[in-house]
């Protein structure tokens, strides 16, 4: 019962000199949660920005739904609204208040009226439990509150696919266990998320599956109890003793 | 003695008389002035601005050969005084034989002020488009929007909030450069001023005294209205940096 929405066909992404992402092969299935894990400057992030186009890519394909998006006669902005990315520093537009960051992006790429664009946007900061805040600006939102409104924001595109970097890093530790429970929400209502954290709680309560990158490779990936019960790779083991 | 007093008194009275005299008598003139300066300031200050935003806006998009054609442009009119840019095309150009750079002196100039303006923009504009964080157009783009929409609807709006104060700042040394025409002929303050003198020799100084009044008469408004747009909407260099 195969059916991957991502696949990764030896992907190599060269900045310079330095190889970030070196012959990544994978695919995810849809519905799928896959967390992401490696030490800085394994390629992680990079691996998840040619996901939705923000990086390209020096060789290899990505499909996204079927569609090779390195193939540069794709319009790949309509496809990049389909996988919605969650930014460590939230990147909220800040000269916007909370609803009109979720109202702008549906009204600008989906051609919505603002007024159904406006209940969409209401709806979603119901489901993130923010909905008094509507009015306020970024800069009078805490980090919570922003990442929040960044989630929701990236939902009201109807995406088939989220990617989450580092969404919980810059949070103070009392704001990440709600942001976390949110994520947890998604992935159980059967998004197919791609997730870099550091959270191993998370990794092994949430994941399908954990992927190690050290190198801009992928050394290891198995379901969350083998991989963090028995890792195999010595760099995994190495890494995981560092962190646990 | 205080017959001596009164008499004293009675000359500075005097004098102040004729002071008022003579301005009364010039205002008209001068006035005709300031409202030369005035006009070519207005439009350098537009046609400038509306030339600089373009040039600075595609020099941040990324195609080599316009930012490098951009880049030589800036040089010249940055890297050279304006009188000497004055001359070349006032007395220059005509000699070339194309017709449409015979410009009478008015739309020389215009021409050269206007150009001299946008280089200053173009600046201004390319420092505004900068300063806002990186994250800001990759989570525009990652919503869907394309590099034209995210230019537009997101990065846009904040950079021209940070353009107000610095362009109020250009708008005053426009106003003042001005005085440089003058030398053409343009029968703006400074030109009517020295006109002036001609015909009263022996009130250099009041004259003089009188011209600057109304170039800060006409500046100070500008000047005070940058300062506090400058606490309003904060200037380029103190942008904060989400990404640290
Ligand atoms: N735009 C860029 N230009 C040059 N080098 C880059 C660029 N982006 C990333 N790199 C380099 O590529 C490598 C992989 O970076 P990446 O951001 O993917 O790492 P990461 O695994 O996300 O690390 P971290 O956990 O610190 O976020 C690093 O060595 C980084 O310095
Ligand atoms: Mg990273």
């Amino acid at each position: 019962m195969k059916d991957p929405i991502i696949r990764i066909e030896n992907v190599s992404k060269q900045f310079g000199t330095l190889k970030a992402l070196d012959g990544v092969t994978n695919q995810i299935q849809r519905g799928e949660v896959v967390v992401i894990i490696g030490p800085s400057g394994s390629g992680k992030s990079t691996l998840l920005r040619t996901l939705n186009g923000l990086e390209t890519v020096s060789e290899g394909n990505v499909y996204i739904d079927g569609v090779n998006i390195v193939d540069t006669r794709v319009n790949i902005n309509k496809l990049r609204s389909k996988v919605g990315m969650v930014f460590q520093h939230f990147n909220l537009f800040r000269h916007k208040t909370a609803l009109d960051n979720i109202i702008m992006p549906q009204t600008v790429v989906l051609n919505r009226k603002r007024k159904e664009a406006e209940d969409v946007a209401r709806k979603l900061l119901e489901k993130v439990g923010i909905p008094e805040k509507a009015g306020n600006y970024p800069d009078q939102l805490s980090g919570g509150q922003q990442q929040r409104v960044a989630i929701a924001r990236s939902l009201a595109m109807h995406p088939k696919i989220m990617l989450f970097d580092e969404a919980t890093s810059a949070l103070d530790p009392e704001t990440v266990g709600g942001v976390l429970q949110l994520m947890k929400d998604l992935a159980t209502e059967g998004m197919t998320m791609v997730v870099v954290t550091h959270e191993m709680g998370f990794a092994r309560e949430v994941a399908d599956r954990v992927i190690f990158m050290d190198g801009g490779q992928i050394l290891e990936e198995a379901t969350p109890d083998e991989f963090f019960d028995r890792p195999k790779n010595s760099r995994t083991i190495t890494f995981l003793s560092q962190i646990l | 003695m205080a017959v001596k007093l009164m008499g004293g008194m009675l000359e500075m009275a005097d004098i102040v008389l004729a002071k008022i005299q003579i301005t009364i008598n010039l205002m008209p003139f001068l006035m005709q002035g300031l409202l030369m300066t005035f006009k070519v300031s207005i439009l350098a200050i537009l046609f400038g601005s509306l030339l600089g935003f373009v040039l600075g806006v595609v020099r941040t998009l990324g195609y080599r050969p316009l930012t490098a054609i951009i880049g030589i442009y800036l040089h010249i009119f940055r890297g050279t005084p304006y009188l000497v840019q004055l001359y070349i095309i006032y007395f220059v150009f005509p000699s070339f034989g194309v017709g449409f750079l015979n410009f009478d002196s008015f739309t020389a100039a215009i021409v050269s002020l206007s150009l001299y303006t946008s280089s200053y923009v173009t600046e201004i504009t390319t420092a505004a488009i900068y300063a806002i964080p990186r994250g800001q157009e990759e989570a525009a783009r990652s919503c869907g929007m394309s590099k034209a929409e995210a230019l537009i609807y997101v990065v846009l709006p904040q950079s021209l909030k940070m353009m107000i104060p610095p362009m109020a700042s250009i708008y005053v040394v426009i106003i003042k450069s001005t005085a440089i025409l003058s030398i053409i002929g343009i029968s703006e303050l400074t030109r009517q001023g020295e006109v002036a003198i001609l015909r009263m020799p022996g009130d250099i100084m009041f004259v003089y005294g009188l011209i600057a009044t109304m170039y800060f008469i006409y500046c100070y408004p500008v000047l005070r209205f940058a300062k506090w747009a400058e606490g309003a909407f904060g200037s380029i260099g103190s942008v904060q940096d989400q990404e640290s």
